[in-house]
Formats: structure tokens, sequence, C-alpha cells
């Protein structure tokens, strides 16, 4: 797989070191006003930064290609114009086509970007920037110019195609969505980097409270640690402990809302762990329903479709959750880390 | 119709195109300047420039004349005195249309997006080539209207030319000036010829400003 290994320093607009490896299509998650466009920017060399690769080369002879948020198109060129620009020669049109084939766009080479839904813009930009033979690809919070609906099939095609470019890329965002689509993942937080993995690595084990809510954990409470466990709120809850929690130590507990598990009556009861409480609300979100618990702990929950089938849960129901020892994620306090 | 009107309305039309066709040549890089770029004493300049808006026009033509006069500096550097004739005319356009054609410029280049400019650059074309091809033809229904819009104003203006250019006929009798005389000797059938023809050239101008600029909003609707 493609790789590159970054090393940036930046000062302006906001200070800034980032030592991270792109390999494949790699995301990179941060908060908004983290400094991830900044990032982008000074890769492309729009921003003054020190650091590897290109470092000191002026933005025109930098072997990039960068698609803002908002991809900026030529508004007054069609298409092919807009994949021709960087072109030279009389083969350039023949070039562009190429391109907007390569994107599956040839139909819509004579569109002007006002007529372009925002994935087929997308693609256009992605032509535009190949035009130019890049050896990196940065792409900027690629999932904002996208109708929600649409937005996993259409991402998932554009990540496709670039896998098939074989280009490293690096997309920065704050949607957890499109970190399941990376082939590595960067965790970028209080202007330094966090945390980098395979996805499913640092999916499953965030290092922080902070990374730990970039990457979907919904379900995040201050706790302390005890014996077997952890007391979160004035409930104790059993997990293994990892050797870094000392007794008595101040954490923070963590369980996506696809892992609180709802307990079936009908079955012999879950042994620990369990917590009782009111099914405040509950409401389809997609394919899933997002529903809200009120019970010792407030808990966010997120139930495929098959299982709401089966329990035919309604709001102001009493129901019971589970928080399974192996779903529960432990992440230290602000103040300390693992080491 | 009086040989003189066609005289005058010819004489502010010769001084208006190329009043304006400096302003074009000049003031578009200067706008440039005023927009996109930091430099000490920016606001006292752009107050400067901004002053022609504020001050009566007969206190501008006073200094104009001064400035231009045969005691002046400006006679003293090209040798000659340019107040009562064409040159001093189309001087003391440039510099009371000069706030008209700079805010118009500028909004023009305000309104270009910078990530277009940021993207373009980091295509490795080079910047002669994203001038032509992208700030230019994003920008010029802009830059067009607010020339026409100066040249309008040059054919309205009354109280600077009247003081730098005098009222010659035939040399430097504009033709808000002709009409003004026109009135002043109670020839009023045809001052109200002569408004009538300046009303539609008036309005004309104004439907050709805004059609420019309806096309322009036009264009910069589709970058979103």
């Amino acid at each position: 797989m493609a790789r590159l290994e970054v090393h940036y320093r930046l000062t302006r607009p906001i200070p800034l070191e980032a030592r991270f490896q792109v390999q494949g299509f790699t995301v990179l998650l941060g908060r908004s006003g983290a400094g991830k466009t900044s990032l982008l920017k000074a890769l492309a060399g729009l921003l003054p930064a020190e650091g590897t690769p290109f470092a000191g080369l002026p933005p025109e002879r930098r072997p990039v290609g960068y698609l803002p948020q908002d991809l900026a198109l030529f508004p007054h060129m069609t298409a092919w114009e807009n994949v021709a620009f960087p072109l030279r020669g009389k083969d350039r049109k023949a070039r562009a086509l190429a391109l907007l084939g390569r994107v599956g766009l040839l139909g819509e080479a004579h569109k002007r970007p006002g007529e372009l839904s925002g994935g087929q813009r997308q693609r256009v930009a992605l032509a535009r920037a190949l035009a130019r033979k890049p050896e990196l690809l940065l792409l900027d919070e690629p999932t904002s110019a996208l109708d929600p609906l649409t937005k996993h099939q259409v991402l998932a095609e554009l990540v496709d195609l670039i896998r098939k470019e074989g280009l490293p890329t690096l997309a920065v965002s704050h949607d957890p969505e499109l970190a399941s689509l990376a082939d590595w993942l960067v965790v970028l937080e209080g202007g330094r980097i966090l945390q980098e993995g395979p996805p499913e690595e640092v999916l499953a084990a965030p290092r922080t409270a902070s990374a730990a809510r970039l990457l979907g954990y919904e379900n995040l409470f201050p706790a302390r640690v005890v014996e077997g466990g952890v007391e979160a709120e004035g409930v104790r809850l059993r997990l293994p402990l990892p050797p870094w929690a000392r007794p008595g130590g101040r954490v923070y507990v963590g369980v996506r809302a696809a892992e609180v598990l709802v307990v079936r009556e009908d079955l012999p009861p879950p042994p620990e762990n369990v917590l009782e409480g009111l099914l405040e609300s509950l409401y389809p979100q997609g394919l899933a329903y997002r529903g809200r618990f009120q019970g010792p702990l407030a808990l966010t929950l997120l139930l495929p479709r098959h299982v709401q089938a089966r329990l035919h849960l309604a709001p102001g129901r009493r129901i019971k959750v589970v928080l399974k020892p192996r779903y529960l994620h432990l992440m230290p306090g602000e103040a300390e880390e693992v080491p | 119709m009086d040989p003189l009107f066609w005289d005058a309305l010819f004489l502010s039309f010769r001084v208006a195109a190329l009043a304006s066709g400096i302003l074009l040549l000049g003031g578009t890089p200067l706008a440039w300047l005023l927009a996109f770029r930091r430099f000490p004493g920016k606001a006292l300049l752009e107050a400067v420039f901004l002053l022609p808006l504020v001050l009566p026009p007969t206190v501008l033509g006073f200094y104009l004349l001064l400035f231009l006069g045969p005691e002046g500096p400006w006679a003293r550097l090209v040798g000659v005195s340019w107040a009562f004739r064409f040159e001093g005319l189309v001087f003391a356009s440039v510099l009371f249309s000069l706030p008209f054609a700079l805010t118009a410029y500028r909004e023009a280049f305000l309104s270009l997006d910078p990530n277009l400019l940021e993207v373009a650059r980091t295509l490795g074309v080079p910047r002669h080539r994203i001038l032509a091809r992208v700030v230019l033809p994003l920008v010029w229904p802009g830059l067009l209207s607010g020339t026409l819009l100066a040249f309008a104003h040059i054919l309205g203006e009354f109280g600077v030319v009247l003081m730098v250019g005098g009222s010659i006929p035939g040399k430097t009798q504009m033709v808000s000036i002709y009409l003004y005389d026109l009135v002043q000797a109670l020839r009023f059938e045809e001052a109200a010829r002569a408004s009538l023809v300046l009303l539609g050239l008036s309005l004309f101008l104004l439907a050709l400003v805004r059609a420019l600029e309806g096309r322009w909003r036009a264009w910069r609707s589709t970058t979103g």
C-alpha cells in the first residue's frame, strides 16, 4: 500500500505539530478548530510551515492534489475544462475526457459545476487533481458536500476510486463515519497527534475521552477505579482493569450507543452490569432506532431494526440494559495518559 | 438642434471615454492592492481616494485649478498648464470618478472565492494563466459595470469641470455646462431637448450596468 511519512510544524494560525503515517486512504479525525484544514493547507504549500515532505516548495511545485471543503471548481468552466485547466498541449481535451472517464463522468463532461450533484462535483475535483499527477491527495471534509441520504454510498465509491489510483490520500474530517472507510486512522487533538493505527484498533481503543468522543463513543462517564471495575456516578460496573488503572484513580469509561444491549425478559438475566430504567424516547434513524435510556446512568442506545422487531420497544416503557464488560472501554482521566 | 450641443456632447463623450479607460487600466491594479494587500497607511490612502465623494465639487475643482494652472506644480512638471484644456478635463474626471470605479472594482475582486485562486496554484498553473483564465473571466462584468458607472458619472459632472475647464464653446464646454448656459440665456426649449437626450442616455447606461450585474450574480451563484 502506498505510504508516506508526514512531519509538519505550524505556528500560525494555530500552533500544531503533527507526525504521522499516511497509508492508503488515511483519515485524520479532529474536532472543528483543531487545525485540520490548516494542516492540509500547509501540506499544499498554502500556509507557512516546516517539515517533510515538500517543505519550502511553493504550491505550484508541490506534487499534491488538494480538494478543499467547497471543492473550488471553476464556476465558469465546464467539467472537462475544469479538468483540463492544469493540462497543456494540443491533446488536453482528450486527456481531460480520459480522466473524466476514469472517475465515471464522461457523460457530464459538458456540464458546468452548478449543474452537477455534490458527489459528481467531488469526482470532477478529483479528476482535476489527478490531472496534475500528484503524489499525495488531500481531502478537506469530504462528507460535508454530500446529501446525508446517499452520503455513505457516494463516499464508498469515492474511496474505491482513490484506492484504484493507488495514491496515498489524507482526508481530514470530524465525521466518525468516514473513519470506518479508512485504511489508516489518525486522531488529532490539542495541536498534536494523539493516536494512529489501523481503524479497527483505534476505533476500539481510543486513548482519551476526547478521542473517544471523536470516534463516536456517545456514552462517556467520569469514573473512579475500584476493586474489579469502576464506579461511575455512583454505579458500580465490573470490567477487566488494564494494568495502568490504579485503585482510586480517575478515569473515563465509555460505551458505544450500538453496544448498549437491551436485556430480553425471556432469557436468563446476564450476571453483571444490568441497569434498570425508563426508555425516554425512541425514533428511527436510517435502518436503526436511536433511543434515550434514563436510569442509574443516562445512556444513548442504537438498536438494529431486527432487535426492535423482536422487542417492540416503545417510549415510556421500563427496560433493562446491560453494559457487557468487553464493550466497556476505559480511558485515563484527562491528566494522565496511557504509557 | 444647435450644433454647439453636438460639440458639447461629443466633447463630454471623449472626456468620459478617455477618463474611464484610464480608470479601468489604473484603477484595476489599485483596487486589487486595496482588496488583498495589507500595508501601512492603507486606511489613510483609502480615505484620500474616497474624498471626492464628500468634498464639494467646487472645492475639488478649486484645488485642481491651482494644481493644474500656469503657476501650479503640474505646469512646472510638464511644461504647460492643463487648466481650461481637454487634458485638464480628463485629469479632473479621473480624479473625481476614482471612488466610484475603485469601490466597484474592489467589490468585484472581493467577491472572488479565494479558494479558487489557492486551488489554481496547487494545480501547478503559473500566475499569469490563473489571472487570464480564472480571475478575469470571473471579474470582468464587475469591472465593466464599474467603468460604465464612472463613464455615466463623468457625463453628468458639473462643478469640477466648470472650475477646471471653464466654458469655452467647442473646446471645454461639456454638455452639462452647455445646458446650464442655455438656461442662463433663458433658451428653455433647447434646454428641454438637450435634457431629454441626456436623460435617455443615462437611463440606457444604467440599464446596461444592471444587466451586467445580473449576469455577474448568475455566475457567482454557481460557485457554491
